[in-house]
């Protein structure tokens, strides 16, 4: 009797851990992109924004394969928030999404309405030179001209 | 029977908890209705202990840049901004939090004073007096470098006060809104307020700490090894500073510890790594262009 439990316990065990990599995890940055793969610069297959649930696949260094809406890819451990991952279905075919109060939940503290309250109460700030800073954008590709002629090292 | 079904559960929470463990995920229990009081009391000390999300760490840097940006001029030298910006992408790229949740934005203050501020969340402003007191391209990746450090270590909320995050988790709750009421966004706002003050006292007037200031240069240097810059450049740049005596009211140069004191610390931190002297010419006609030497 106790070799059966055991072997079906045991199974179940392997079973769990095995599937522990597929979870979800949130988009903690505005944007961000899927790539090919991980490293900065490689081609993007899927563009994501913040609080958009991925499914996690495994961990290469500081960078995470996953999929988001069927594509798969790499995004850079610091575009997910890692605590925000939720243990698979035991039987490992169901995964539990982020909820929406979780998602609800990283919203909060200051956000755009705390911001437009404190402008409303402080128009001597400068906010309109901080949104054009904010409207500064280096492409990918001038950048990698940038490193490549100047001799420096691709991340 | 009793003792095999308890060394079966026994295994299976045994999975469960090594599951969790391995992931470094929370393993998700049944709602129990009268713990429930409980769970949400230990929720909110839970997120009382955790650190600022990276969106309010944003809005707090917006907020402090805006605060720093009605004091000095904003340069609007598209060509120049440019440039440093690429440095800086570089940079960020290469340091160990290469994304922010609203990216990183490098930008020019129109004033001949030597400053930088690293506003939370990954603006940093950079004086045209600091860009002019640099010599090359080396120098001026080294003080963004220290600058992104600065964001990398989160050393400006950091300075926010202990007090206001309990006060505003009060105000929050646990509800699961993303909206408050008129007289919930009043006592936020105070405290947002407060905690831009107090990010702009630091960045502003005060000055970081001496372990924030050599964490900081230390993180630079490494920095600048990955991208490809000689690290010992950031001891350069501070050795140039030293020789012109110069002081400012604040940012970079306002800290506990003095330059010289930086300098020899430097010195016993840096990493190895010199930048590739065949592309040196391409690096010092670029930065003669953007800042017209």
């Amino acid at each position: 009797m106790i070799p059966r439990i055991l072997i079906t316990s045991l199974s179940l065990f392997i079973l769990s851990t095995s599937v522990v990599l597929a979870e979800t995890a949130r988009i903690i940055t505005k944007e961000n992109a899927l790539r090919e793969q991980c490293r900065f610069f490689s081609p993007v297959k899927a563009r994501m924004q913040y609080a958009d649930v991925i499914t996690v696949i495994s961990k290469e260094g500081d960078w995470y394969r996953a999929s988001f809406k069927g594509i798969e890819g790499c995004i850079h451990k610091n575009a997910i928030e890692e605590k925000s991952f939720t243990l698979s279905g035991i039987s490992g075919t169901e995964k539990r999404s982020a909820t929406n109060a979780e998602v609800a939940l990283a919203g909060k503290g200051f956000n755009p309405q705390i911001e437009a309250s404190y402008r409303h109460n402080h128009p001597d700030m400068n906010f309109r030179a901080v949104d054009l800073i904010e409207g500064y954008a280096v492409s990918e590709t001038d950048l990698l001209d940038f490193i490549n002629k100047g001799g420096l090292n691709r991340p | 029977m009793k003792q095999c079904v308890s060394l079966h559960i026994v295994i299976l929470l045994l999975s469960g908890f090594l599951a969790s463990e391995v992931s470094g995920f929370s393993f998700p229990v049944p709602s129990i209705p009268h713990l429930d009081k409980a769970t949400k009391a230990a929720k909110e000390v839970s997120r009382a202990q955790r650190p600022i999300s990276d969106e309010e760490e944003y809005y707090i840097g917006r907020a402090v840049a805006a605060k720093i940006l009605s004091s000095y001029p904003l340069l609007e030298n598209r060509a120049l901004t440019g440039y440093v910006n690429l440095i800086g992408q570089t940079i960020a790229l290469h340091s160990d939090t290469p994304q922010t949740y609203g990216g990183y934005h490098f930008a020019i203050l129109d004033t001949n004073e030597i400053n930088a501020f690293a506003c939370p969340g990954g603006t940093i402003l950079i004086t045209r007096g600091m860009i002019s007191a640099t010599r090359n391209e080396e120098e001026l990746a080294a003080v963004l470098a220290h600058e992104v450090a600065h964001i990398h270590h989160r050393d400006g909320v950091a300075s926010i006060k202990s007090t206001r995050w309990t006060e505003a988790l009060t105000v929050m709750g646990v509800e699961a809104t993303r909206s408050y009421t008129p007289a919930q966004v009043s006592q936020l706002v105070r405290i947002f307020e407060g905690s831009v003050e107090d990010v702009f006292k630091t960045l502003v007037v005060n000055g970081y700490g001496r372990s924030q200031e050599y964490q900081a240069d230390e993180t630079a240097m490494r920095a600048l090894s990955r991208a490809g810059y000689n690290p010992a450049s950031l001891r350069d740049f501070l050795l140039v500073l030293a020789a012109q005596g110069t002081t400012t009211s604040g940012g970079i140069l306002k800290t506990h510890p003095g330059t010289a004191e930086r300098i020899e610390n430097s010195a016993h931190t840096m990493p190895s790594g010199k930048s590739d002297e065949s592309t040196a010419l391409a690096r010092s006609a670029r930065f003669n262009t953007a800042l017209r030497k």
